[in-house]
């Protein structure tokens, strides 16, 4: 088998509770202690728990939002996690992340333009403004957003077209590694199906690498190749897809799945 | 959104806020307009009438030096405006920084803050005289003093402010995009600042006017020939019984004119991002 | 004669001048012991709807334009404020998504349950302070004679909302209101507070009305589902007709859109577009422009409500499933 694209080994972040100071004892909330997995080219790997599992630190860890404390993370044949913020501001180009709350994470004072041309000047992608234009008009055609809304604002956005401008903020990159995290929870019910299906499409015609971070069982089914089960900063159980839902061997494993409410009767 | 529609929002059912922009309006269009709407030379003495009843010529009266005591008000509207300006980009400036780059350097935070702790222990008044005393009686140093101990809280509210703004995701999401410190800092969080900060603004511009007039009124402000309402009241202050005027009409204008700015104040307040309300508690 | 008996309730929301209808002509009916399930997206209506029961619009924009509300055959929108106030909390009680902020952080959670009781029965404290643990065993807390000096914050989500409960069940109502309970909740404590409610309902005979986005938690708790969609119920039927003969395509297309657990799908029957807002109008059926089996008619007409089967409504000019 080729080496994978990222390969993360006994990865720990650790955060310090309560602020250190005068007569105080310092805590530590081992938010993520000890987590290992691996994501081939193209492949896309679920991370899924319940909430305070630790699973949204590793991404953000991963991105440099948080700082590991221990552990290491190779990346195309770099240890991203030693890297000073300098030395992998390049590197933020190949792994991009998406947001749970499409409301939060687009700037209200900014354009959807300039939202989106941000990151291609930043990266230099593009020379001027006309060639970041066309590239932004092609990038929310594949979102399934119109070129014109381009000179809208956030706020003329419902929240799942917001959610495809986000997407489209990160696949305007063409990064090699994705990391979802929560992408659709924030959104309605029919909504989150379109954004589900549209992440599917874009990871398949991409072919990019995808780590995605949820609570939803049958959102992870559905997009993933590989599954990993986190619980209470650890991983219980990585396997296959399909090993996972119908073989899970993991005694938290299982009662997760007994706990998905049942449809009646499908229809087929 | 349009700039009167705006204005409009902000003043709907706010009567009383309303007034108080004309009110300010009258105030800018006399401070623009002084050199054409005095009538006489703030500066120029008159020995023959001084301390006159108001009436002709001179509607507010003369002071003791036979000065026309309208046309000191009304160069008087400049001053305050100077005052107010000077000292409201001085705080915005040198607080905004301050509280800004503190919220987001933790270490820098950590120095610059516990300054403007310091400073904001010795009440407002007092830290100006003090910096005052050490001073010269200039326009110029009244504006850099007042601006001082308006920057300490600015700094404060700022420094709240930009600590909410960093936790937001829009600013992890430009930090993945590779934004740097200085476009976080200027384009992604200053621009969400600025509306709350134009609420500060008004506070600010209200209680410079208050703390000039402390100054002037102590002898350590504006230099005494220099036409403004606080001076106007310090130097006629003993001539309370024999011409009251003196003292109503500068006194008058100094409590419109703060009074309003508070309106106006607390209009735009009302209307700012909700997110922010508690940070703004005026001055 | 059903507990609770909605006829045709309108609510408007003033937007600056205009008054725009954001539930229309919902009719629903719940028997004694029995659960009701609304389903439907946010902004469907559901939650109002359940606040209009309440008698809580008033901290919303909300106001009833029409209908009625009759419980144990009392009309509620006749009632003054007085006697309202004396029905909710005794006879029906309500809980929230928010178990965090739906409890007041400083006192402790014994405390707030004991004024909840206290409010509706004249009891000393000390009967107030058993019955409150009582509640708190009722709602299985472990180690209830402790966790009754709790502080909020010292609670998981999960026992927060148990809280909520034991306070909403403080004087043995005949009707309670659980709005979006477990949303906020993972699904392994969900499934316990569902099985909860459940259990207390078998034993106390209380009615419920769950409202839920989750088709799920709605099928399995469930006898009859109310499916909501812009502001009007669009299907309604007991719950194990609707899932197996499911008539309104917007039903469909929910259950299109959830992926399943059990098997693989390559893509999901997504719902195209997005919910309208409040302000646009939509003419004829307001589905349409989101509908796979819109024609002609679906246009131009607001279609009726209409059985497709005894006890089975639908709001829809072509039903599926029935009639191909």
């Amino acid at each position: 088998m080729t080496r994978p694209l990222l390969e993360v080994r006994e990865l720990r972040t650790h955060f310090s509770i309560g602020r250190s100071g005068f007569m105080r004892r310092k805590s530590v909330l081992r938010a993520v202690d000890g987590v290992s997995f691996s994501i081939h080219e193209g492949e896309v790997l679920s991370l899924v728990g319940e909430s305070g599992c630790g699973k949204s630190t590793v991404g953000r860890t991963l991105t440099h939002l948080e700082t590991a404390t221990t552990g290491s993370a190779v990346f195309d044949g770099r240890d991203i996690l030693s890297l000073s913020p300098a030395e992998f501001r390049p590197l933020r180009r190949d792994i991009q992340m998406i947001f749970q709350d499409p409301f939060a994470s687009l700037n209200p004072r900014l354009s959807i333009e300039q939202k989106l041309a941000e990151p291609l000047f930043i990266h230099r992608l593009v020379r001027d403004r006309s060639e970041a234009r066309e590239r932004i008009a092609a990038t929310l055609e594949l979102v399934g957003m119109d070129a014109e809304s381009m000179s809208r604002f956030p706020h003329e956005f419902s929240g799942g077209q917001r959610q495809r401008i986000g997407i489209a903020r990160v696949m305007i990159l063409t990064p090699r590694l994705v990391i979802a995290d929560e992408p659709v929870s924030a959104l309605d019910v029919s909504i989150q199906a379109q954004v589900l299906n549209l992440l599917k499409r874009l990871q398949r015609d991409s072919g990019v690498s995808m780590l995605f971070i949820s609570h939803d069982l049958g959102a992870v089914r559905h997009i993933s190749d590989r599954i990993a089960v986190m619980y209470r900063g650890t991983l219980v159980e990585t396997g296959e897809k399909r090993q996972i839902f119908e073989t899970p061997r993991h005694a938290y494993t299982r009662r997760l799945l007994a706990s998905i409410p049942r449809l009646e009767k499908r229809i087929a | 959104m349009s700039v009167p529609h705006s204005i409009a929002l902000v003043f709907r059912g706010r009567a009383l806020a309303a007034v108080g922009a004309c009110w300010l309006l009258v105030v800018g269009i006399a401070a623009i307009g002084a050199p054409l709407l005095a009538p006489f030379d703030p500066l120029e003495f008159d020995p023959f009438v001084r301390l006159s009843d108001p009436g002709w010529p001179h509607l507010f009266g003369t002071d003791h030096f036979g000065r026309d005591s309208l046309s000191r008000a009304i160069y008087g509207a400049r001053m305050a405006i100077l005052i107010g300006s000077g000292s409201v980009l001085i705080a915005l400036v040198v607080g905004g920084l301050t509280g800004m780059l503190s919220a987001y350097f933790v270490r820098l935070g950590h120095l610059l803050m516990r300054i403007v702790d310091v400073l904001m222990a010795f009440p407002a008044l007092l830290l100006a005289l003090v910096l005052m005393t050490l001073l010269e009686r200039s326009v110029l140093n009244t504006i850099i003093v007042i601006g001082i101990v308006y920057a300490t809280t600015t700094a404060r509210i700022v420094f709240g402010m930009t600590l909410k703004l960093k936790r937001d995701v829009f600013v992890d999401a430009a930090i993945c995009s590779g934004a740097g410190h200085a476009s976080v800092l200027f384009r992604h969080i200053l621009p969400n600042l600025l509306s709350p900060m134009l609420v500060q603004v008004s506070f600010i511009f209200a209680f410079a006017q208050l703390q000039a007039a402390a100054l002037d009124f102590l002898g350590l402000g504006l230099p005494p020939e220099v036409p403004s309402w606080g001076n106007m009241l310090s130097e006629e202050r003993i001539y309370v019984t024999r011409a009251p005027w003196l003292l109503i009409f500068p006194g008058a204008l100094i409590i419109l004119s703060v009074f309003s700015m508070n309106l106006v104040g607390d209009a735009l307040r009302d209307n700012i991002d909700p997110r922010f309300k508690d940070d703004i508690a005026g001055v | 004669m059903a507990l609770l008996d909605i006829r045709n309730l309108d609510l408007t929301i003033a937007r600056g001048s205009e008054l725009l209808p954001v539930v229309q002509g919902v009719s629903l009916a719940v028997e004694e012991n029995e659960t009701l399930g609304i389903v439907g997206e946010s902004g469907c209506g559901k939650s109002l709807t359940a606040l209009a029961v309440m008698g809580l619009l008033e901290g919303s924009a909300a106001r009833i334009a029409g209908g009625s509300i009759h419980f144990q055959g009392r009309n509620l929108l006749a009632l003054s404020p007085e006697e309202r106030r004396r029905v909710m909390g005794d006879q029906m009680a309500m809980i929230f998504q928010e178990p965090m902020t739906s409890l007041n952080p400083v006192y402790r959670v014994g405390d707030q349950i004991k004024e909840a009781v206290l409010q509706h029965r004249s009891m000393s404290g000390r009967q107030a302070h058993d019955r409150a643990l009582e509640l708190l065993e009722l709602v299985r807390i472990p180690d209830p004679a402790r966790r009754i000096d709790s502080f909020p914050h010292q609670m998981s989500g999960g026992q927060r909302q148990r809280v909520m409960i034991a306070m909403a069940l403080a004087c043995d109502p005949k009707l309670l209101i659980a709005d979006e309970p477990t949303t906020a909740l993972d699904v392994t404590v969900q499934k316990e507070v569902l099985e909860l409610v459940r259990s207390l309902q078998a034993r106390t005979g209380m009615s419920i009305v769950l409202i839920s986005h989750d088709l799920g938690v709605i099928s399995e708790t469930c006898d009859k589902v109310a499916v909501m969609y812009r502001g009007r119920i669009v299907e309604q039927a007991s719950t194990s007709t609707l899932f197996s003969n499911m008539s309104h395509p917007y039903t469909l297309g929910l259950l299109g859109s959830i992926p399943a657990t059990d098997h693989d799908v390559e893509w999901l029957d997504a719902i195209p577009g997005r919910v309208p807002t409040l302000d646009e109008a939509v003419p004829g059926c307001a589905f349409h422009p989101r509908c796979f089996a819109a024609r002609g008619s679906c246009r131009t007409a607001d279609p009726d409500a209409a059985a497709v089967s005894p006890a089975h409504i639908v709001r829809c000019h072509f039903p599926q499933g029935s009639s191909s």
